[in-house]
């Protein structure tokens, strides 16, 4: 897993909680849609990268989060 | 003589009569009076009974319009819970969301969230009008499958956890 990505989400949801591939960001880590978003915004500013809004709408679980940063984190 | 001692006599008894009379009448007269006061009396404490009685009603009216106050306080309470944890939110490291920040950020994704909450706050009204469920919202068991909305009406299998 991404190392900003992993960063994010233990300081987001705090770092007692097991983040793996298929942890559910909602039904897993007590999170909601906001939250999603909020994560994503994060992780742009923390590896200063800009993901379309589009690829995120979907991701729901931590293995579709880490996917979408990795896409853009080598190319900006 | 003895004309003149029966003379006395008769008006003696017959003073004792008169007084006996007048005090017979003036006995009736102040019964008649008390029988008076009494219904009188007796009228007040109907008027009196009568007003308690509304009393207690204008009380329990109020009981209840008060019990429904708070019960409606409680929701309204809870609701406005709900929309705290929803616009700010504080995160594990203590920070709290900032909704219009996220929503100049991205836009689209935020008006697609809070366009998905209306369907369900639409669906709330549809509820609580006597909508049946759907099977869906019976079988929520788990958040991402909630009504965010009004989750106490629409999946009442949700445990929060």
């Amino acid at each position: 897993m991404n190392e900003a990505v992993l960063s994010v989400l233990k300081s987001h949801f705090g770092s007692d909680k097991v983040f793996e591939d298929s942890t559910h960001i909602i039904d897993d880590l007590g999170g909601d849609e906001f939250d999603v978003v909020d994560i994503v915004v994060q992780i742009e500013e923390k590896l200063d990268i800009t993901i379309p809004e589009e690829e995120t709408f979907d991701v729901v679980t931590v293995s579709q989060l880490n996917e979408v940063v990795e896409r853009h984190a080598g190319s900006n | 003589m003895l004309g003149q001692i029966k003379l006395v006599f008769f008006f003696i008894m017959l003073m004792g009569a008169g007084g006996g009379l007048w005090y017979v009448q003036h006995l009736k007269s102040e019964n008649e009076i008390l029988t008076l006061n009494n219904a009188k009396l007796n009228d007040a404490v109907e008027q009196q009974q009568a007003v308690i009685e509304q009393q207690l009603r204008d009380i329990e009216a109020k009981s209840e319009l008060n019990r429904q106050l708070n019960e409606n306080n409680a929701k309204l309470t809870a609701d406005l819970k709900l929309a705290e944890e929803k616009f700010n939110k504080v995160n594990a490291s203590g920070e709290r969301r900032d909704i219009g920040n996220l929503a100049l950020n991205k836009p689209k994704s935020i008006e697609r969230i809070e366009r998905k909450r209306e369907q369900q706050r639409a669906r709330c009204f549809e509820i609580a009008q006597g909508s049946p469920l759907t099977e869906e919202e019976l079988n929520a068991t788990k958040k991402s499958q909630i009504n965010a909305e009004c989750t106490n009406i629409a999946n009442p299998n949700y445990i929060p956890y």
